[in-house]
C-alpha cells in the first residue's frame, strides 16, 4: 500500500522524464549544415584540409598545404599555363618570361621587368614605411629582398643550394651572420636595415623601380622555373618587420602579404582558414591589361575541351571566379568524404575505405555519377623506385657485369602493374624512366626492356651472372641482399614483402630491413645499404629535376646529395651535363633518349610507378584541373552556388521518425520496470 | 592537516621530476635531434637548413653531460624552462606554446566539460536504477549491456555515430567546430553523445557494483527496518555512503578535461589539446609533447589533492595526518 504514491508520483512524472529525453529534437530542426549561417549567395569554395601549414613564410614553406595557402596570397614573377602540358611558364608578375642574357665571364643574367602599379593587399604593417598607410606600390626591390631572405640564416630557408646559384648571394648571408653575431645591436636592427648594412648582393641588381636583374655564375635555364615557385614571391619588408610575433603581433610565418587575387580574411589554421577575394588585385582592376596570369585561359591540351576544362563561361574570362575559399581542417579522410557526399566540400580526394564503393575501374560508380559528380585523375609529377647502392660490393658498380646482370634480373622480377593493383587501387602508372607524363622527355610509346615482367630471362641472366637459381656459389646458398626502408608501418612491411616474393621466384634471399628514418640515414651514411626503396616529386617539370637524381655530382656518397644510388656513370653524366642546359626540342629529346638508354640496361634503379591522384568534384564545381606542382589553382575554380544549395538541401533532409521510435521505446522499457517495481513491493 | 599538505606536495614534486626526466629519456631513446628537424623543415631539406635548424632550436647541446659547463646540456635547459614554466616555441612550426595552450583549452574544455557534467548524473542515476532493481531482469540485462558497451572501441562509436547520425539520420553535422557558443551546440552534440554513451558502459558497471555492495550493509538494513522506502533508501542513504570512490573515480578525471579527448577530438574537428597532442606526436614535436605531459602531470598531481581533502568533506571519519 506505501508503494502506490511512490508509484504514482513516479508515474505522473514520465511525461515529464519523456520530454526531457526527446528535447534533442528541437534541436535536430536544424539539421546536419556544418556552415551555420553559410551564405548561399556568395561564391565561396569549400575544401577540406588534413594537417594545418607549418608556416606561411614564403621563403621557407615546402609542404603542399603551406603552398595551398599562401600561393593563392603570394604572387611570382612567373606562373604555370593552366591548362596545358607539357608544363609552359607564363608571365604573372613581370611582363614576360625573360630570356637568358650570356655575360662574358660566364656567368647568365636575366632581366625582369615588373608590371607597374601592383599593389599589395592592405595590411596596418605598411605603416612602418609611410606613416598611415595601408598599402604600397610593389616594387622591384620588393623581389630582390625576398630573395635576400633565402640566404638569411635566421630565415632558415630550405632552398639556399639551389639559389646559391645567384652572384653572391651565400656571401651575403655569410656577411649578415659574421655581423649579427660580432656586432652588438646590429641584430637588434630593423630587418632592411641589416639587409642594407651586410652589403648589395652582386647578381640582385634593381635597375629601377620596375626593373631588376639576376645574374648567376653558371648557367642554369631551369631557374625560371623556381620563379614559379612560392619561394621567390616578393615580400614587402614592412611585413617581415612588424610581424615580429611580439607584442601581440603574430609572427610572419602566421600572416601573409601578398599581392594575389586573394587575402587571408582568417586564420585558425587548426580549424579555419578564410581566404576572401582581393578587392584591390591588379588583375581584377586592369582587365584591360590582358595579363595572361589574369585571365582563363583560352586553350588547352587534347581533351580539356571534352571534359569541360574550356567551358565558355570560363575561358578568356578574368579572374578570379571566387568571392571565398573556406578551407577546414579533417584529420580523418572518413568524415572528410562523408561530407564531400552530402555536398558540404566541393573537392575531396578519396579516402581507401571508400574507394571500392566510389571508383570502379577507373570510372566513377553509378551511385557518384547520379549525384553529379566528377572523378579527376592526374598523374603527379613523381616517381617511386627502387635503388641499389651502386658502391656495395655486390649489387653495385664494383661487381662490374656481374652485378649488372643481377639488377636486370631482379627488375625483370618485380610485377609493378601487379603492385599497384593489390596496393594503391590501380592508382599509378607502371614506370619506364624515371621521367613521368608531362615532363619534356616523357614518351608514352617508350618500353623499357628490363621493366616488364618475365621471370625466364630473369632465371637466364641470373645465372649468366654466376648465381644459378640464385645460389651463390661462394657460400652454396641463396644470395642474401638487404632491402632497407626507412618505413616500419605494417602496410609497408606487406608491400615490401610483395616485391621481395618477386625476388624469392628467381631463388633470391631479400631481407626486409626496416628501421626508423634516422637509422635509415645513418645507413645510407656509411654506405651501409644494399637496395632501398624511395620516391621523388618535381619540385619543377624538368627532365633535369628527375636525372639529377642519378647524377654523379648528386651522390649521397660524394656530396650528401639526392643521389642515393650513388650512380656515377661517364655516359650518363656527360650527357646529362649536356642536357641540362639545352632548350626543350630535337636535341634535348636525343640526350634525354640516350641518357635513358644508359639506365636501361645499367639498371641503378628500378623504376616503380608514377603516382595518380583522383579527386572528386562536385557538379557545380568548374575550371578543375590538377596541377601536381605548387601552384595558385584557386582563382581558376569556379563555383555554382545556387546548383549546390538545391543538392545540399534535397540531399540531407533529416530523418525524424527514429527520435520519436526512440522516445516510444524508451516509454515502453520503462513500463515493465515499473511494473516489476509495483509486484515487489506488494509481495 | 599542513604537515599533509607539505608532505605530499613534496611527494608531488618527486612525481613531476620523474614524469620530466622520464619522458626525456624516452623522447631522445627514440628520437634525434634530426628527426625533429626533418619533420619540421621536409624531406627535401638540404643537411645545411637541418644543422641550422638544430643549433638555432638548441638541440645542439650536449644531451646529458657536459663537462665543460654543467648548465649547458638539453637535460638542464629541458628542466629549467618547465620548472621555470618558460614553455617556448613549438618545434613543429614556432608557435609558442602558451598561446597554443590558451587558443586550444577553450576547445576542449566546450567538450569534457559537458561530457564531464552530464556522464555524472547519467551514470549516477542509471546505476541507482539497475541497483534498484538488483538480482531482476533489469539488471541484468543493465550489466550485460554495459559490458558490451564498454568492450567496443571508441572509434567504432565515433565512426558509427557520424554514419548513423550524421550520414542516414541528417540530424547533425559529422565533424566540425564553431567557437560561437550559439552554433557550437549543433557540432557538440554528436561528440557529446558518443563520449557519453562510450563512457556509461564502464561507468554503469563500476557504480553498480559500488551501490550494491553498500545496500548490503547493516545501515541499509537498519534503515529498511526503520521504515524507509527503497527510494529513499537509495537516494538518502546509500548515494552519500558511496561518496567515497564516486569522489575518487571522478574528481582524477577532472586534469584530462583540460588536456583533451585525442580521438573525439580528432574525428570531430575539435581543435582542442587533445587533437594537437595528437599532432606533436606524429610531428616529433617534443617542444610541445614535454608541455603537454608536463601540464597534465601537474593537473593530476592537483587533482588527487583535491579529491583527499574532499574526502574530509564527505566523510567526517577521514582525517589528513
Amino acid at each position: 500500500m506505501r508503494a502506490r504514491p511512490v508509484a504514482g508520483a513516479l508515474a505522473a512524472r514520465l511525461p515529464a522524464v519523456a520530454l526531457a529525453a526527446l528535447a534533442p529534437i528541437a534541436v535536430l530542426a536544424c539539421g546536419n549544415n556544418p556552415y551555420p549561417g553559410g551564405d548561399d549567395a556568395l561564391r565561396v569554395l569549400y575544401t577540406p584540409y588534413s594537417a594545418p601549414p607549418k608556416t606561411l613564410d614564403p621563403q621557407v614553406a615546402y609542404a603542399t598545404v603551406d603552398h595551398d595557402v599562401l600561393s593563392n596570397v603570394y604572387e611570382t614573377l612567373l606562373e604555370y599555363h593552366y591548362l596545358r602540358r607539357p608544363y609552359e611558364l607564363i608571365p604573372a608578375l613581370a611582363t614576360a618570361v625573360p630570356e637568358p642574357r650570356r655575360l662574358p665571364d660566364g656567368g647568365v643574367a636575366y632581366a625582369f621587368t615588373l608590371r607597374p602599379g601592383i599593389a599589395y593587399g592592405t595590411d596596418p604593417c605598411f605603416a612602418l614605411g609611410t606613416p598611415g598607410a595601408t598599402s604600397r606600390e610593389l616594387v622591384a626591390s620588393d623581389l630582390a629582398f625576398g630573395l635576400q631572405r633565402i640566404a638569411d640564416p635566421a630565415v632558415g630557408s630550405p632552398v639556399l643550394v639551389t639559389f646559391a646559384k645567384i652572384r653572391g648571394l651565400a656571401a651575403f648571408g655569410e656577411r649578415l651572420a659574421a655581423r649579427r653575431a660580432g656586432e652588438p645591436g646590429f641584430a637588434a636592427l630593423r630587418i632592411d636595415e641589416q639587409y642594407r648594412r651586410a652589403g648589395p648582393v652582386e647578381g640582385l641588381r634593381v635597375t629601377g623601380p620596375y626593373r631588376f636583374e639576376v645574374v648567376l655564375d653558371a648557367p642554369y635555364p631551369q631557374i625560371l622555373y623556381w620563379f614559379a615557385m612560392p619561394f621567390t614571391s616578393p615580400v614587402p619588408w614592412e611585413a617581415v618587420a612588424w610581424y615580429d610575433g611580439e607584442d601581440g603581433r603574430p609572427p610572419f610565418a602566421e600572416v601573409a602579404v601578398g599581392t594575389g587575387p586573394f587575402r587571408l580574411a582568417r586564420y585558425d589554421k587548426r580549424s579555419r582558414i578564410v581566404l576572401d577575394r582581393n578587392p584591390d588585385w591588379w588583375g581584377a582592376r586592369h582587365p584591360e591589361w590582358r595579363a595572361p596570369s589574369a585571365l582563363y585561359p583560352a586553350d588547352g591540351e587534347p581533351g580539356d575541351a571534352a571534359r569541360g576544362a574550356l567551358d565558355p563561361r570560363l575561358a578568356g574570362r578574368p579572374l578570379p571566379f571566387l568571392d571565398r575559399v573556406e578551407m577546414r581542417l579533417e584529420k580523418e579522410s572518413i568524415p572528410a568524404f562523408a561530407k564531400f557526399v552530402q555536398g558540404y566540400y566541393d573537392r575531396s580526394a578519396i579516402p581507401k575505405e571508400s574507394f571500392d564503393r566510389t571508383v570502379s575501374e577507373g570510372r566513377l560508380g553509378p551511385e557518384m555519377e547520379a549525384r553529379g559528380m566528377r572523378l579527376e585523375r592526374a598523374v603527379r609529377p613523381g616517381v617511386y623506385y627502387l635503388g641499389f647502392n651502386m658502391d656495395d660490393p655486390v649489387v653495385g658498380a664494383p661487381a662490374g657485369a656481374r652485378a649488372r646482370k643481377l639488377r636486370q634480373a631482379m627488375s625483370l622480377a618485380v610485377d609493378v602493374p601487379e603492385f599497384l593493383r593489390v596496393f594503391l587501387n590501380r592508382r599509378g602508372i607502371p614506370a619506364q624512366s624515371p621521367i613521368p607524363p608531362g615532363i619534356f622527355g616523357y614518351d608514352p610509346a617508350y618500353r623499357n626492356p628490363y621493366r616488364t615482367l618475365d621471370l625466364e630471362r630473369a632465371r637466364a641472366l641470373l645465372a649468366d651472372a654466376g648465381y644459378p637459381g640464385g645460389v651463390d656459389p661462394a657460400s652454396g646458398r641463396a644470395l642474401r641482399i638487404t632491402f632497407d626502408t626507412p618505413d616500419t608501418t605494417v602496410q609497408s612491411r606487406l608491400r615490401f614483402q610483395f616485391l621481395i616474393d618477386g625476388w624469392k621466384q628467381l631463388g633470391l634471399d631479400v631481407e626486409l630491413a626496416a628501421t626508423s628514418y634516422n637509422q635509415f640515414r645513418d645507413k645510407v651514411r656509411n654506405g651501409a645499404y644494399q637496395l632501398f626503396f624511395w620516391g621523388w616529386v618535381a619540385d619543377y617539370p624538368d627532365p633535369e629535376n628527375f636525372l639529377f637524381l642519378l647524377w654523379s655530382e648528386m651522390a649521397e656518397a660524394k656530396s650528401g646529395g639526392p643521389n642515393t644510388a650513388n650512380f656515377a656513370d661517364p655516359r650518363f653524366d656527360a650527357l646529362f651535363d649536356e642536357l641540362k642546359d639545352l632548350e626543350n626540342g630535337p636535341r634535348r629529346a636525343a640526350r634525354i633518349r640516350a641518357a635513358l638508354a644508359r639506365l636501361e640496361t645499367e639498371r641503378p634503379w628500378i623504376e616503380l610507378f608514377h603516382p595518380e591522384d583522383y579527386a572528386l568534384v562536385h557538379g557545380w564545381l568548374d575550371g578543375v584541373k590538377p596541377m601536381g606542382l605548387p601552384v595558385p589553382v584557386w582563382k581558376y575554380y569556379a563555383v555554382t552556388p545556387d546548383a549546390r544549395a538545391v543538392a545540399r538541401r534535397a540531399w540531407n533532409q533529416p530523418v525524424r521518425w527514429p527520435a520519436w521510435a526512440l522516445g516510444g521505446l524508451a516509454l515502453a522499457g520503462l513500463g515493465p520496470a515499473v511494473a516489476t517495481w509495483r509486484r515487489e513491493r506488494r509481495a | 592537516m599542513s604537515a599533509w599538505l607539505v608532505r605530499r606536495l613534496l611527494w608531488g614534486a618527486a612525481t613531476v621530476f620523474g614524469v620530466l626526466g622520464f619522458l626525456f629519456l624516452l623522447f631522445f631513446a627514440t628520437a634525434e635531434p634530426e628527426d625533429i628537424a626533418r619533420r619540421a623543415l621536409g624531406e627535401k631539406a638540404p643537411p645545411e637548413a637541418v644543422a641550422q635548424w638544430i643549433t638555432s632550436h638548441g638541440y645542439d647541446r650536449p644531451r646529458v653531460w657536459n663537462p665543460a659547463a654543467p648548465t649547458d646540456t638539453m637535460l638542464f635547459e629541458h628542466f629549467r624552462r618547465m620548472l621555470a614554466f618558460d614553455f617556448g616555441r613549438s618545434d613543429a612550426d614556432d608557435v609558442p606554446i602558451a598561446q597554443r595552450l590558451r587558443e586550444g583549452v577553450g576547445a576542449s574544455l566546450s567538450l569534457t566539460v559537458p561530457l564531464f557534467l552530464l556522464g555524472i548524473p547519467l551514470a549516477l542515476g542509471a546505476s541507482l536504477f539497475v541497483a534498484f532493481f538488483r538480482e531482476t531482469y533489469i539488471d541484468r540485462a543493465g550489466v550485460v549491456l554495459a559490458v558490451v558497451v564498454m568492450s567496443v572501441s571508441i572509434l567504432i562509436y565515433i565512426l558509427a555515430g557520424q554514419y548513423l547520425i550524421g550520414v542516414l539520420l541528417r540530424w547533425f553535422p559529422i565533424s566540425g567546430f564553431d567557437a560561437d557558443p550559439a552554433v557550437l551546440a549543433r557540432f557538440l552534440a554528436l561528440p557529446v553523445g558518443v563520449g557519453l554513451l562510450h563512457g556509461l558502459g564502464s561507468d554503469l558497471r563500476f557504480y553498480r557494483t559500488v551501490f550494491v555492495e553498500e545496500t548490503s550493509r547493516d545501515y541499509v538494513r537498519t534503515a529498511f527496518a526503520k521504515g524507509a522506502g527503497e527510494g529513499r533508501v537509495m537516494a538518502r542513504h546509500v548515494l552519500p555512503n558511496a561518496m567515497l570512490p564516486i569522489l575518487t573515480h571522478e574528481v582524477v578525471r577532472i586534469p584530462g578535461l583540460f588536456t583533451g579527448a585525442l580521438l573525439l577530438e580528432s574525428f570531430f574537428g575539435i581543435p582542442g589539446l587533445g587533437s594537437m597532442t595528437v599532432d606533436a606526436i606524429d610531428a616529433n614535436d617534443f617542444a610541445t609533447l614535454r608541455v603537454m605531459v608536463y601540464v597534465g602531470a601537474l593537473l593530476f598531481i592537483a587533482a588527487q589533492i583535491v579529491t583527499d581533502v574532499a574526502y574530509t568533506v564527505v566523510d567526517p571519519r577521514v582525517r589528513l595526518t
